[in-house]
């Protein structure tokens, strides 16, 4: 096993935590201010794969799941498309969240991964997002967040993130919360 | 006249100027649209796009029914439903592959991709040789159809030929399956569960352009005073009782480009089809902008944003929305992202439109379900009695934004649910 810097696992545990808190406060703004302006944020859809060999286990992963290169993702966002999605929910018109959804987005199963090239910080981490408008309106999704960091002034910045959700049809009436 | 004949008629009005609330909720009423409605209709089944080679297959519904489309090793497409001939157990539980053949998980049956039963697990030595392969093949969909590239399924062996079936709706749906000889391809898709009604879902979608202006409030940016105000041009036309479109007229001194607000690659690409569109489609039809759309009963359609859909019923207040990207098959690579990014930004589960449509068609099947909410009326009056015609269109046109194909979708669905009698 590697050994994991644990300052780095703390920094990383503090900021995923004030990322979650931001977005359940609804801060958006300041939750924008940690993407990065190059960010791509992706979020698949999901399949069940039949195996060409029904003997190969090591051929059924997570990836074979996933929307591969010619499928339509839930969502594709870059940094314009990010900001988009926030206008929407400042816009006064955005009736799905109208009003707002009460959410807990539970952060854990952090896991620092490669460092790559560039300084930037692959890390693996768990969701547990809960949404509610009352007792009509409530849902909950687990989901696997690969993200890349990237260390900016003492700080991470989110270069990008793939949501891989639990489901393949998605049981929730919408994903009209950021994720 | 049974008691359901009766709640049938009582529920939308001979103009269909209005509905009752029953028609979403009513047990009894979906219980027979499994069987009149989904056991009758062309109901679309995915693209040959889906089934690149022998052995091909995905899952999908048609109606509640659980169905398994496959190419067989002579490339024909069939459907079946999926499910063992000989205790009912599931067949297939993957969402799409290649397989050569299917085996049943609970006794181990196998079939083969035109569905006949290969072989028995102890066929000689426990059924004694007796048991007979032909009269236990899988349970074929009737009739399986393809129109340019999409499949049709309809259970009913008697029902029309697709091609009857779809009538003028055809002319309109070339606009978008064969404006180019390569034809188009789904890519994917999105599935969601939506706690509604599918009809709410399905008229929203055949003809409600009267709803863009204020549900899509936050993505439009003219002043909220105008945006009641249609489209100049639009059109909502009725092809055939029970289909609609909505379109666009692209005026003479706008591409089609232009229209639809597109990227300068997507533009480029459209100039350089324009050619091709006008020798396959004549002058007319290119000029023709499509916006949605539906063919009865559960295929919607958002051309505008390449998106293409069907609606699963899952009970009376419970849909699963099956939406697909539907592009040219031969456009460049770089063109098919632009507009697959595109739809994806406005449609789907976390579209900046659609999250906004799913509010609106839960809280409809929620709050009129109860006594006193079904005791009354919901208006479908727009335009009745101003529909018309239009030169070089086919069909019945609303003039403005209408509810014409609104009320053709129920007026269809009381012709089907009363099987076929005015």
């Amino acid at each position: 096993m590697t050994l994991v810097d644990a300052q780095l696992l703390a920094d990383l545990h503090f900021w995923y935590a004030r990322e979650a808190r931001l977005l359940d406060e609804r801060r958006y703004d300041l939750w924008l201010e940690t993407v990065d302006d190059a960010i791509r944020y992706q979020v698949p859809t999901r399949y069940l794969t039949a195996q060409a060999d029904i003997t190969d286990f090591g051929a059924w992963t997570v990836d074979r799941e996933l929307a591969q290169a010619s499928d339509v993702l839930l969502i594709d966002d870059d940094h314009a498309g990010i900001s988009k999605r926030i206008e929407r929910l400042q816009s006064g018109m955005a009736w799905a969240e109208m009003p707002p959804s009460i959410t807990r987005r539970i952060v854990s199963n952090i896991e620092p991964g490669e460092a790559q090239e560039d300084g930037g910080i692959e890390v693996f981490s768990a969701l547990l997002a809960f949404k509610s408008r009352g007792p009509d309106e409530r849902s909950f999704l687990t989901a696997q967040r690969r993200d890349l960091l990237l260390p900016a002034d003492g700080d991470f910045r989110l270069r990008r993130r793939l949501v891989i959700i639990d489901d393949t049809v998605l049981m929730g009436e919408n994903l009209s919360i950021v994720l | 006249m049974d008691a359901r004949h009766d709640l049938i008629e009582r529920s939308v009005a001979p103009d269909a100027s209005w509905i009752r609330p029953d028609i979403f909720s009513d047990e009894a009423l979906y219980r027979l649209e499994q069987e009149r409605i989904f056991g009758r209709c062309w109901l679309l089944l995915g693209h040959e796009s889906q089934l690149p080679e022998p052995g091909s297959f995905f899952r999908t519904h048609m109606g509640e029914e659980p169905v398994l489309v496959t190419r067989t090793l002579e490339g024909e497409v069939r459907a079946f439903l999926n499910v063992c001939r000989h205790r009912g157990a599931q067949l297939c539980h993957e969402d799409r592959g290649v397989a050569k053949s299917f085996n049943c998980r609970y006794h181990g049956w196998a079939y083969a991709c035109d569905g006949k039963l290969l072989a028995a697990p102890g066929e000689k030595q426990l059924y004694y040789g007796e048991l007979d392969r032909e009269e236990w093949g899988l349970i074929r969909v009737a009739q399986v159809e393809s129109y340019k590239g999409l499949v049709f399924g309809n259970f009913d062996p008697d029902a029309p030929p697709l091609a009857d079936y779809l009538g003028n709706m055809a002319w309109y749906l070339d606009i978008l399956l064969d404006r180019r000889a390569g034809g188009t391809e789904l890519l994917g898709v999105q599935r969601w569960r939506i706690p509604a009604n599918w009809k709410i879902v399905a008229e929203n979608h055949v003809g409600d352009e009267y709803h863009v202006g204020f549900t899509h409030g936050s993505q439009l940016t003219r002043p909220i005073e105008s945006r009641a105000a249609p489209a100049p041009l639009a059109r909502e036309i009725r092809p055939e009782l029970g289909h609609g479109i909505g379109v666009d007229i692209i005026p003479e001194d706008l591409s089609p480009g232009e229209r639809g607000g597109f990227d300068e690659e997507v533009n480029e690409y459209l100039r350089s089809i324009a050619g091709e569109m006008t020798e396959r489609l004549g002058e007319m039809r290119p000029r023709l902008f499509p916006i949605h759309g539906l063919v009865f009963p559960t295929l919607g359609m958002v051309p505008i944003l390449n998106s293409i859909r069907v609606i699963h019923p899952k009970g009376p207040n419970e849909i699963e929305l099956w939406s697909y990207c539907m592009v040219d098959r031969d456009a460049p690579k770089r063109v098919k992202e632009i507009l697959v990014q595109r739809s994806v930004s406005a449609f789907g589960p976390a579209g900046s439109f659609e999250q906004d449509d799913s509010a609106n068609w839960t809280g409809v099947t929620r709050n009129t379900a109860g006594h006193q909410a079904r005791k009354h009326r919901l208006n479908l009056s727009m335009g009745l009695g101003h529909e018309g015609e239009v030169d070089g269109l086919r069909g019945e046109v609303g003039l403005t934004a209408s509810d014409i194909n609104q009320r053709g979708f129920y007026l269809r669905w009381v012709q089907e649910m009363t099987g076929g009698q005015a």
